[in-house]
């Protein structure tokens, strides 16, 4: 039990910097896209109610693609500096 | 962005925020036209009675009756800024009580998709004819009219009064006949 608790917990969830940076610009183009597909079609087609549904579809898409926390923006970690002790710091600062 | 929710919260905020400029530039294609239409009225039978009307006031009042025809097309209203229209046809005449008199004889839903090129006969009137007084009994000139309020999706209520009227006179004598 506690093996699978294990598990799920090293599945990674975060997104890097760089992930979340092309997570909102990926929903926002997505959804912007859809909207104005939408209206150039709700418009030649004469139904508003058809542009709001594909805003929807839109919607929907851009959920699955940027809410979870996909593998894909997860492709440019930060290079963390090792931890340094206080002695370290310390001797920066009298610098 | 970095949890699931927040995420979430902005994908449903910008989908909101593009909702809303999508609705505007609906309102913005539709805001200039021009939704007046021809409409042929003209009234077959019309006669006027001296009754009490005893949901204002035991005193007898003239009431109205007439019958019409109505035909018009209202097919080029409709556009994807139009859910439905309300059609009203509106007595107007002069009395000595009052200057100017509106009474509103029938109305009609028509929602989008149903028919709309209408072409009635005969129609009896939906709502009584009451006029304040005794102002109906000769009056020579009540003019009827047929208007229209647009309920849009998304801006303004106009309402739009039809292309062509139909002015005509009530008879000198009261009925007797039940009508």
């Amino acid at each position: 039990m506690s093996s699978w608790i294990q598990y799920i917990k090293s599945i990674p969830t975060h997104m890097d910097y760089d992930g979340q940076a092309r997570a909102e610009r990926l929903s926002r183009v997505i959804i912007t896209l859809f909207g104005v597909v939408g209206l150039i079609w709700g418009y030649v087609i004469h139904q508003f109610s058809q542009t709001m549904y594909i805003l929807g579809a839109g919607f929907v898409l851009a959920a699955l693609i940027t809410v979870p926390p996909w593998p894909m923006y997860r492709r440019k970690p930060l290079d963390w500096q090792k931890p340094q002790s206080e002695v370290m710091v310390k001797q920066k600062k009298k610098k | 962005m970095h949890t699931i929710f927040t995420r979430g919260n902005a994908i449903v905020a910008y989908t909101l925020s593009v909702s809303a400029c999508l609705t505007f530039c609906c309102f913005l294609s539709t805001v200039f036209i021009d939704y007046r239409a021809n409409a042929t009225l003209n009234t077959v039978k019309v006669v006027v009675k001296n009754v009490a009307d005893y949901s204002a006031s035991r005193e007898k009042n003239d009431l109205g009756y007439l019958t019409f025809d109505l035909k018009t097309d209202l097919t080029p209203l409709f556009n994807w800024n139009v859910k439905q229209l309300f059609l009203y046809l509106t007595a107007e005449y002069q009395t000595e009580n009052n200057d100017f008199n509106q009474v509103v004889l029938w109305d009609k839903i028509v929602l989008r998709g149903d028919k709309t090129v209408f072409n009635f006969k005969n129609m009896n009137t939906k709502y009584y004819f009451w006029d304040d007084g005794n102002g109906l009994r000769g009056n020579k000139n009540v003019t009827l009219t047929l208007s229209w309020n647009i309920i849009p999706n998304a801006g303004l209520l106009p309402s739009v009064n039809a292309f062509g009227s139909h002015t005509f006179a009530f008879p000198s004598e009261y009925t007797s006949l039940r009508v």
